[in-house]
């Protein structure tokens, strides 16, 4: 293991509501997160003295990045909570949660600030979620958008099309994974599909949006926020819950060339992401009691499952139609519904669940004695990252 | 935001520094890709420096436009100007013959989407958008 495993922990968990199309300000959800993460770890707002977030806008396209409304800043945050003057440390990255979180980690195991909140706030942006309405494509559209691949879903229904090709997999095997993720997320009150079940039928029979991708192959855009408090792991051991140390890290700087035309790009950066993931904690696939791989297309399972060697190449889909990966399979994968279930809060939905499991604190869909969990966000290519977190400050 | 009542036009390709000779080859009917004399090596989208050895000096080579369907998607729900009216429209990501894995978006065209299916031969034809601007795109080559 490196000499950063178990440095720092996530100490505190806090959502806002997940509606879609609110009236509310993204400022508020931004706000209600913040204070639920403080308040979850025995701490006060006044306590909070270092802010870390992604400020992008969630959408595809040409739309607008209202501070409050469409992106909720470190600047704005600071306002929010009243903290202006006293903000000792702060990060804004581009890209995904993983990237910030570990910059949050390292900055309060090294005392650069004491506590760290670290939130992503995303909208429904007005109109539809991907609107590429710009006449002229420059840079890296020039080679996409013209031909009206214009979608990120678009981009990544072509690699579910090579895997079924390539693998022998079937709508029905992904089917599998649907409803199985449907039904964990009915063990899940925050979810935003939490009360609405669906069948084999429902997904075989839904609108295709980018043939073999349907509806319900894309996670659902809601309007909301997550946020972290993180700790050194000396001031973690005092705090309302029990820590989840941080004992695992990974960031890849994996290229995606061509945005994502190649889509073996992905499990060529997940394989090498995985690889430090496991040699900075220690630990094995075989460690891991509960997976939280990243979801905000089904595709991406698939890519993480063989990406970080739970199974080899092209056997991700027989496994997840095992029953493996089921609550009481021996991989317990995205128990909360993540992305798909949950809501697309780009990763910060497996940060929070694999927190939650590995602290007990996962309520009816709690995974037993749950030592280590992972979470991966991303496509496995440029911005993706990983987390373990661990019981036990020494893994 | 859309702007309503404008025109549906699908978006023009901006030539820039790096990938003004695709373009310019395209506009006569060429398929050119950037391909690194150092290392052997063709690069697609194009880049500054060759993303195997580094070097700045790349340049733009004729290929033979035969190509496969490495995979593809059908689209059946984008709101992008110019595009709802073709639904469904096929967006193959096409991998030229030159290279393993040298891979390029462009629509299947003169198909049926019902009917592309991945390692399909393909050949490279041209779309005209603009005075400036023809497209590359790929229908079945039937000599394969
Ligand atoms: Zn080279």
């Amino acid at each position: 293991m490196d000499g950063f495993s178990g440095r720092a922990a996530i100490v505190g968990v806090g959502y806002s509501k997940l509606e879609r199309r609110s009236p509310r300000p993204l400022a508020h959800f931004a706000r209600e997160a913040a204070e639920a993460a403080t308040a979850d770890a025995g701490l006060t707002i006044d306590d909070i003295d270092g802010l870390g977030t992604i400020p992008n806008i969630a959408a595809y396209g040409n739309t607008g990045d209202l501070e409050g409304i469409d992106i909720v800043t470190v600047p704005k945050m600071s306002q929010l909570l009243g903290r202006e003057h006293d903000i000792r440390w702060h990060v804004q990255t581009p890209g995904l949660c993983p990237d910030t979180i570990m910059a949050a980690a390292a900055a309060v195991a090294s005392g650069a600030c004491t506590y760290a909140l670290v939130w992503r706030a995303v909208n429904v942006p007005k109109g539809r979620y991907s609107d590429f309405s710009l006449a002229r494509a420059a840079g890296e559209h020039q080679f996409r958008a013209p031909y009206g691949f214009t979608m990120p879903a678009a981009w990544q229904s072509v690699a579910l099309r090579k895997y079924m090709h390539d693998h022998g997999s079937t709508r029905e095997d992904m089917a599998a994974f649907i409803v199985q993720n449907r039904e964990n997320t009915q063990l899940n009150p925050k979810a935003y599909w939490h009360g609405t079940p669906l069948t084999v039928e429902d997904y075989l029979d839904a609108p295709m949006v980018a043939d073999p991708f349907c509806l319900y192959d894309c996670d659902i855009p809601v309007d909301g926020c997550v946020a972290v408090v993180l700790a050194s792991a000396e001031r973690a051991r005092d705090l309302a819950q029990p820590p989840a140390y941080i004992t695992g890290h990974a960031q890849t700087t994996w290229p995606t060339r061509g945005g994502f035309t190649d889509s073996e790009n992905m499990w060529d950066g997940g394989t090498a992401m995985g690889k430090k993931l496991w040699a900075s904690a220690g630990l094995g696939p075989d460690d891991i009691d509960v997976a939280m791989l990243y979801d905000g297309f089904s595709i991406f399972l698939y890519v993480w499952l063989e990406a970080l060697g739970f199974v080899k190449r092209g056997e991700a889909a027989n496994y997840i139609a095992s029953g493996a990966t089921a609550l009481d399979g021996e991989l317990p994968l995205n128990t909360s519904g993540c992305s798909l279930g949950e809501g697309r809060l780009h990763g910060m939905a497996q940060i929070a669940e694999a927190v939650l499991q590995v602290t007990g604190r996962a309520g009816a869909r709690q995974i037993e004695g749950a030592a280590h969990t992972v979470a991966t966000v991303g496509a496995g290519s440029l911005a993706s990252g990983g987390l373990i977190f661990s019981r036990e400050a020494r893994a | 935001m859309s702007s309503e009542g404008a025109p549906a036009i699908k978006p023009v390709p901006v030539p820039d520094e790096v990938t003004a000779p695709f373009w310019e080859a395209a506009n006569r009917g060429v398929l050119a890709i950037q391909h690194c004399e150092a290392c052997d090596y063709y690069v697609h989208p194009p880049e500054a420096l060759c993303p195997r050895c580094q070097t700045p000096d790349l340049e733009f080579r004729e290929v033979s436009g035969k190509a496969r369907v490495y995979t593809h998607t059908v689209v059946r729900d984008n709101v992008t100007a110019g595009f709802a009216e073709d639904e469904p429209y096929v967006i193959g990501i096409i991998e030229l013959i030159e290279q393993e894995r040298l891979v390029l978006v462009a629509n299947v065209v003169n198909v049926g989407p019902e009917d592309v299916r991945i390692g399909m031969p393909l050949r490279v034809t041209f779309e005209r958008l603009t005075e400036d601007i023809a497209l590359p795109q790929f229908e079945p080559d039937g000599e394969d």
